[in-house]
């Protein structure tokens, strides 16, 4: 199998405010298959969102070569989208008109993007909440929201940026859950950015550790849980094990 | 000794005092905020009345409202304010395409921002009524004249804060809307402006007052129509309750229209309102 995302040698250097250069990413090098589930995991400040962003056509690459779906990433793509920490819905739009965002943009007919926007919303689980506000909506809600948006442009590849990282503990548990079975109905590829070791190794096939800034591939830990997956291997021992092992190589960088 | 301190007791602890405050309580709901207004007046028509102010000075409340009454059948009142509201609106208008187009087009490109932004910080400080005498050489003391010193007191509080709405936009924002493929003029139709709505409607009616102050002060040096000019004349020929009253209705004029624009922001911004 051809590989999806390819990522060689990829660097990112940023300008702080006084023109000094500070390398983000050094030789950053992934493959990615399609319908894979990647996470990636690393210390603060490693780069592991820059190269989402990079990834996403967000920003552009210093170095190295990126190949997204055998194409140079030069911008952004409509078979891409990405899913960030903070929801960043459009306060002005409902709920609905949230998910129509990117339909719109291309010109979908009405009627179909309504459509498609109300599958989107019972597929995450808000029927009921069509013509709310995001500010009428919990933490949790407007992830969910922003997820549909994200799915609403049937990408292949969605790209999260530590999506749950402001949920409390049981909202995340449920969107863990419910982000599996999303994935393997749409049939995407997830690249997922996380802090949470036990998140990483719950929804990945294989968890992508970064080293420190510079960030760079450390190891890649293919995980072989069974899937569908669900909250009982919290406590099996392959799992502790895994997380055990994710523990130190971090440790290692910081 | 012993009477006084239960008193006391009494005072704090009103438990078997009759409540009779409780009757009144919903009609004192309903008229709190026009209660003070309401006492400053009736004190102000005693004085006049009981001889302590000269009514040539300051003339009662009840007479300029009978004076108002008496203009409110005549033709002068109506085609003063038709004049005023015209200047004001034309002025008010001129100033909002003008501020939210310059300030569209000063975020829209870094170049543009390095042209314009140095004019708008050094023409902003210079007080509108310094400026008058400009205008009046330019375009005469005609109408253009007095809509353009109008357009000129609304157009900053417009253009900056369409600056400012625009470029506090947050950058992750941008950065979801382009992921999900807003691009170059629906980037700016569809997510830009609307997010800069709330900075510059709050703009757009910072503006309305400006407009009726500046509007009073025009009409004032040089005009021969409209409230302002009704004002001074007034004060001119010691007509003093028509001045006062003239007064009134330019304060009315100046609420109505900061309700109006509060409406309309209200209307546009309801998304907004929990934020």
């Amino acid at each position: 199998m051809t590989s999806f995302l390819e990522a060689s040698k990829v660097s990112k250097t940023y300008q702080d405010n006084k023109n000094q250069d500070i390398p983000a990413l050094l030789n950053f090098t992934l493959s990615v298959k399609e319908q894979e589930f990647i996470t990636i995991i690393g210390p603060s400040g490693c780069g592991k969102s820059s190269f989402l962003f990079l990834a996403a056509g967000l920003e552009p690459l210093t170095g190295g070569v990126l190949k997204f779906n055998g194409r140079s990433v030069t911008g952004p793509d409509p078979l891409s989208a990405m899913v960030f920490q903070e929801y960043l819905l459009f306060p002005w739009k409902t709920v609905q008109e949230n998910i129509e965002f990117g339909p719109e943009l291309r010109h979908v007919p009405k009627q179909e993007r309504r459509k498609t926007a109300i599958k989107f919303i019972n597929m995450v689980g808000l029927g009921g909440f069509e013509d709310a506000f995001p500010n009428e909506l919990s933490g949790g809600m407007q992830q969910r929201v922003s997820i549909a948006r994200a799915l609403a442009n049937s990408p292949k590849l969605i790209l999260m940026d530590e999506p749950f990282g402001a949920l409390d503990a049981l909202t995340r548990e449920t969107l863990q859950i419910e982000l599996l079975k999303i994935w393997q109905q749409a049939k995407c590829t997830v690249l997922f950015v996380t802090h949470s070791i036990s998140e990483a190794v719950y929804l990945a096939d294989r968890v992508v550790v970064v080293s420190k800034r510079p960030g760079t591939v450390k190891e890649i830990v293919p995980i072989e849980l069974a899937r569908p997956r669900d909250r009982e291997m919290f406590t099996s021992p392959m799992f502790i094990e895994y997380e055990r092992y994710l523990k130190n190589l971090i440790l290692e960088e910081i | 000794m012993d009477n006084s301190a239960k008193g006391f007791v009494q005072s704090i602890i009103p438990i078997d005092k009759p409540d009779l405050f409780i009757y009144f309580k919903p009609l004192y709901l309903k008229t709190k905020k026009f209660l003070s207004p309401v006492m400053c007046l009736v004190i102000w028509e005693l004085i006049v009345k009981m001889g302590i102010i000269n009514p040539f000075f300051c003339p009662a409340p009840t007479s300029i409202a009978k004076e108002l009454y008496g203009l409110v059948f005549t033709n002068e009142l109506w085609i003063n304010l038709y004049d005023s509201l015209f200047r004001a609106v034309c002025g008010y208008f001129l100033a909002a395409l003008f501020g939210v187009g310059v300030g569209l087009i000063v975020v829209w490109s870094k170049f543009m921002e390095d042209l314009i932004d140095p004019l708008i910080e050094l023409v902003r400080p210079v007080s509108t009524f310094a400026v008058i005498p400009i205008f009046f050489i330019w375009f005469g003391i005609g109408d253009v004249s007095k809509v353009l010193i109008i357009a000129k007191a609304c157009f900053f509080p417009i253009v900056l804060n369409t600056i400012a709405g625009i470029k506090g936009v947050d950058p992750k924002l941008i950065q979801a809307a382009r992921s999900l493929g807003a691009k170059g003029f629906a980037l700016w139709t569809k997510v830009l402006i609307p997010s800069a709505l709330p900075m510059i409607s709050t703009g757009l009616r910072v503006a309305t007052s400006m407009s009726v102050t500046t509007l009073v002060g025009v009409e004032m040096l040089s005009a021969d129509s409209g409230i302002g000019f009704m004002v001074i004349d007034a004060q001119r020929v010691f007509a003093t309750e028509k001045m006062f009253a003239g007064i009134l209705v330019l304060s009315a004029l100046g609420f109505s229209f900061d309700r109006l624009a509060r409406l309309m922001q209200n209307r546009v911004l309801s998304w907004h309102k929990g934020i």
